[in-house]
């Protein structure tokens, strides 16, 4: 049996009386493009913080690459690339500086360093902002730069949150080419994006999280058989798009009727 | 329909629920700024910190009325106006200064409301009654009333009525001045340039101490100390030959501005200064000079008036200048990569690093260093009491030439230089930001990063101090050798002890370093009161191997003394050290949480 790239068995993170994620038990196969859904507030981010290292699981237990992932593990740390929700960027570098430290914070040499952060910074199309601070950046050219940090070390495992935010088309085009082309080399990406469209076109398998219980886990097709085994018609009328699963599993169609009572808008 | 049809003007019922609901805001913000996750701990060091400015500026309310008692119960009425001129100018000035340090709240928001330009006028002048300089000068009016009328109880009325058209002035003044500058200072470079022109203000005015003090050192005899009043004297009377007449003309001038015209208002109310010999004269006079300071108000108002218009029309002064400057910028970028490819260029860039070969401490080291240059306030931490060591030194040679300074001046110099890393040792991880979650991404341990982090306070530790004990010996004279090894002694156990407790703080009460601003932090107060706890605690234990010295009559015993606890103290930061990892993931959540919180 092949060993997972991701494995969770009953992770759970509470926060005094809340509960943001409770009981997450999931499997990303190597390879995999996998993404993370859930509506505002579902535990999407703290899942993710969980699975990085960013947060201390209150129960629970995280295997990366077959190994038991805490916080101390820091081999394993090499393995992994992240955008976290905050970026992690460094105002008061350039982008070349921010990139160079990060490469050395992963132990690569100076010669690879400086190579790829060349290299990242042209695919980023980042090269002609050299001298300008990464505080004065848009929000779109910080997230290109957190995809390039994320990457510099050639991680064997990526967890992206929200990395298409703000990111212009054309950018966002290269980046999904760069995700794709990392996956065909056996990357594991782990992706939790508000774009649907996004997920349905890159991701093999797909998990959606609402208030911080997984309420669907499995490849897009037998997502679209389970919803559609539930709705009556559904299976012969139409293909089910990916916004129809996700709006089916997480019930917003109280939330439909609701707005719909807004008759003053 | 709900819609309000936006009847009532200025003070009608849409207005007045636009008003209300913007109090609201101002209250809420008021009361969640209050709230704080750092504990007990934290809320009391707050209002401590709130009592202590508290008492400072009802202190500066109280000085302003006694003052103004002093004048007018002794009639010296020509010094009246400088009380008025010193209120106009804290209150002008301060506002504009305190701006450069802190983030504006941006009344434009308020324009996608439908809110009337009367109601956007009205609420702009209101909001600048919040402002900490309001809020000072008011008290110093209030100061200034309450001493005019325990001197002259008749004076009342128009000393009130004065104040308060005074008052109405310098508040549209500021928020005019704040109307056109406020979007500008929106910017971060332009904040971050003011305030380096304040930091050099603020220095400059210190110096002028010891340059003061060296005129006062050289009187050491009767006979000097009559000769040099004699030079003051004639200095005296040549200055009133020569600038008389200019002194003359500025003080006609003055009393035709506001403080002027505020003060002339006061006199003329006792019966000075109009000329006129009966009561109803002087009382005209009062009305005249009032009458003026009300078109100042008018024109202050005025000039608020036709700068919020425009904003409200849509204008922004802030966002212009850099538009063209952008565009300025791609011009040239676009000359330069006609003979330069990018790549080139980037490549030029990505070369020499400063420490490329010594791995996560070297570009932790590296890191450090270019994010100190680029970060005013802790430039200023570490500046200012470098060169305040100056300052400092001239408290130990008033008396006589460098011979006969205090014995243990070079000491007391020290501490003062190391003052300046209270910041940087105690909250080492305070300018990180977002970036506190790469230590926790990245293979290196949290200890590795602490100890570049060390290693980098260290070395500017052991510069800073090389300078300032160069420029205190420069001024004070070398100190006998036993001094200057127990100095050196006490430094080597001052560093370790103070690293030590930084790291502990550093991860259990960190809070983030704006690097735009020098004050307002909004930083912990529970960290600054434990840091100055600490710190003299490690003063004190040096005063009392110092004094120990210093009783037996032997300097060198504390040599020893200070080496041995030097040995414990590198024992407890290499403790701290290896804990560094369990600490900061115990404490990752609040860690990332604090250092990532927008201010």
């Amino acid at each position: 049996m092949e060993t997972a790239a991701i494995q969770t068995y009953g992770l759970t993170r509470r926060f005094g009386a809340l509960t943001a994620v409770e009981g997450v038990t999931l499997s990303v196969a190597p390879g995999q493009f996998f993404g993370f859904l859930g509506p505002n507030g579902a535990g999407k981010s703290t899942t993710i913080k969980m699975l990085t290292g960013l947060l201390e699981p209150t129960a629970g237990t995280i295997d990366i690459l077959g190994q038991p992932f805490t916080a101390g593990a820091l081999e394993l740390k090499r393995q992994i690339g992240v955008v976290p929700e905050g970026m992690a960027l460094m105002g008061r570098l350039t982008a070349p500086e921010y990139l160079r430290f990060v490469g050395r914070m992963y132990g690569l040499d100076k010669a690879t360093t400086n190579q790829r952060t060349d290299e990242l910074l042209e695919f980023m199309q980042l090269a002609d902002q050299g001298r300008k601070l990464v505080t004065d950046f848009s929000h779109g050219m910080q997230k290109k730069l957190a995809m390039a940090a994320a990457v510099i070390h050639g991680p064997k495992v990526l967890f992206l949150d929200e990395p298409f935010e703000g990111v212009d088309a054309i950018a966002a085009g290269m980046l999904k080419t760069m995700l794709t082309g990392m996956i065909s080399r056996g990357a594991t990406i782990f992706l939790t994006t508000h774009v649907l469209e996004i997920v349905e076109r890159l991701c093999s398998h797909v998990a959606i999280i609402s208030q911080g219980r997984l309420v669907a886990n499995g490849s897009l097709e037998e997502l679209r058989a389970g919803v559609a085994s539930t709705v009556p018609g559904t299976e012969q009328t139409q293909r089910l798009t990916l916004e129809e699963i996700f709006l089916s599993i997480v019930g917003a169609d109280g939330q439909q009727e609701s707005a719909q009572e807004l008759t003053w808008l | 329909m709900a819609v309000s049809n936006g009847a009532g003007g200025m003070f009608g019922a849409e207005a007045r629920a636009q008003y209300g609901a913007l109090a609201r805001l101002r209250w809420h913000m008021f009361g969640n700024g209050m709230r704080s996750k750092k504990g007990a701990l934290e809320l009391g060091a707050r209002a401590f910190t709130f009592v202590f400015y508290a008492v400072g500026g009802l202190g500066c309310g109280v000085g302003a009325g006694a003052f103004a008692y002093l004048m007018v119960s002794g009639e010296k009425w020509a010094y009246l106006p400088i009380l008025f001129w010193a209120v106009f100018l804290a209150w002008q000035g301060l506002p504009i200064m305190l701006a450069s340090f802190q983030e504006q709240f941006d009344l434009g928001i308020l324009l996608r409301f439908p809110i009337r330009f009367g109601s956007y006028f009205l609420l702009y002048v209101v909001f600048g009654l919040l402002d900490i300089s309001t809020i000072l000068g008011g008290l110093c009016c209030l100061g200034l009333l309450v001493g005019t009328t325990v001197a002259r109880p008749e004076l009342f009325g128009w000393t009130a009525l004065g104040l308060v058209v005074f008052a109405a002035f310098n508040i549209l003044l500021v928020r005019a001045i704040f109307a056109w500058i406020d979007r500008w200072l929106a910017q971060r470079k332009t904040r971050e340039i003011l305030g380096a022109v304040f930091m050099v203000l603020i220095l400059s005015v210190q110096l002028l101490n010891p340059a003061l003090h060296r005129h006062r050192q050289t009187s050491t005899n009767a006979a000097q100390k009559e000769d040099q009043a004699e030079q003051y004297r004639r200095a005296k009377a040549e200055f009133q030959t020569r600038y008389g007449p200019w002194l003359e003309a500025a003080n006609t001038v003055q009393g035709w501005l506001p403080p002027g015209l505020a003060a002339q208002a006061v006199r003329q109310a006792a019966g000075h200064g109009s000329g006129l010999d009966d009561g109803a004269g002087e009382q005209w006079g009062s009305l005249e000079s009032l009458g003026v300071l009300g078109l100042y108000v008018l024109g202050a108002g005025a000039v608020l008036g036709v700068r919020l218009k425009a904003e409200y029309r849509g204008e922004s002064l802030g966002v212009a200048p850099k538009r063209a400057k952008l565009v300025a910028g791609q011009d040239k970028k676009g000359q330069e990569k006609a003979g330069l490819g990018v790549a080139g260029q980037s490549k030029a860039r990505v070369g020499g690093g400063l420490l490329d070969g010594a791995g996560p401490i070297g570009a932790v080291i590296e890191k450090e260093l270019r994010t100190l240059l680029r970060t005013l306030p802790l430039l200023y931490a570490i500046g200012a009491p470098l060169l305040l060591v100056l300052v400092f030194s001239s408290a130990f040679i008033r008396n006589g030439p460098a011979q006969h300074t205090f014995k243990l001046a070079l000491p007391l110099c020290m501490v003062y230089a190391q003052l300046g890393f209270t910041r940087l040792f105690y909250n080492n991880l305070g300018a990180e930001g977002a970036g506190i979650q790469l230590y926790f991404l990245s293979p290196t341990p949290f200890r590795t990063v602490m100890l570049a982090k060390n290693l980098f306070h260290s070395a500017m530790f052991a510069v800073t101090i090389v300078i300032a004990g160069t420029l205190a010996m420069l001024r004070l004279g070398v100190p006998e050798a036993e001094v200057l090894a127990a100095t050196g002694a006490w430094l080597v156990f001052s560093l370790p002890a103070n690293l030590a407790a930084g790291n502990v703080f550093s991860l259990t009460l960190p809070y983030r370093v704006n690097p735009g601003r020098i004050t307002r932090q909004g930083g912990s107060q529970a960290s600054a009161l434990g840091a100055l706890l600490v710190q003299a605690v490690v003063m004190g234990l040096g005063a009392a191997v110092f004094g120990l010295g210093w009783y037996l009559e032997k300097i060198w015993v504390a040599v020893p003394l200070f080496l041995v606890m030097a040995a414990g103290a590198v024992v407890a930061w290499m403790r701290v050290l290896r804990n560094a990892d369990g600490m900061a993931n115990q404490r990752r959540d609040t860690l990332i949480g604090t250092l990532m919180k927008e201010q």
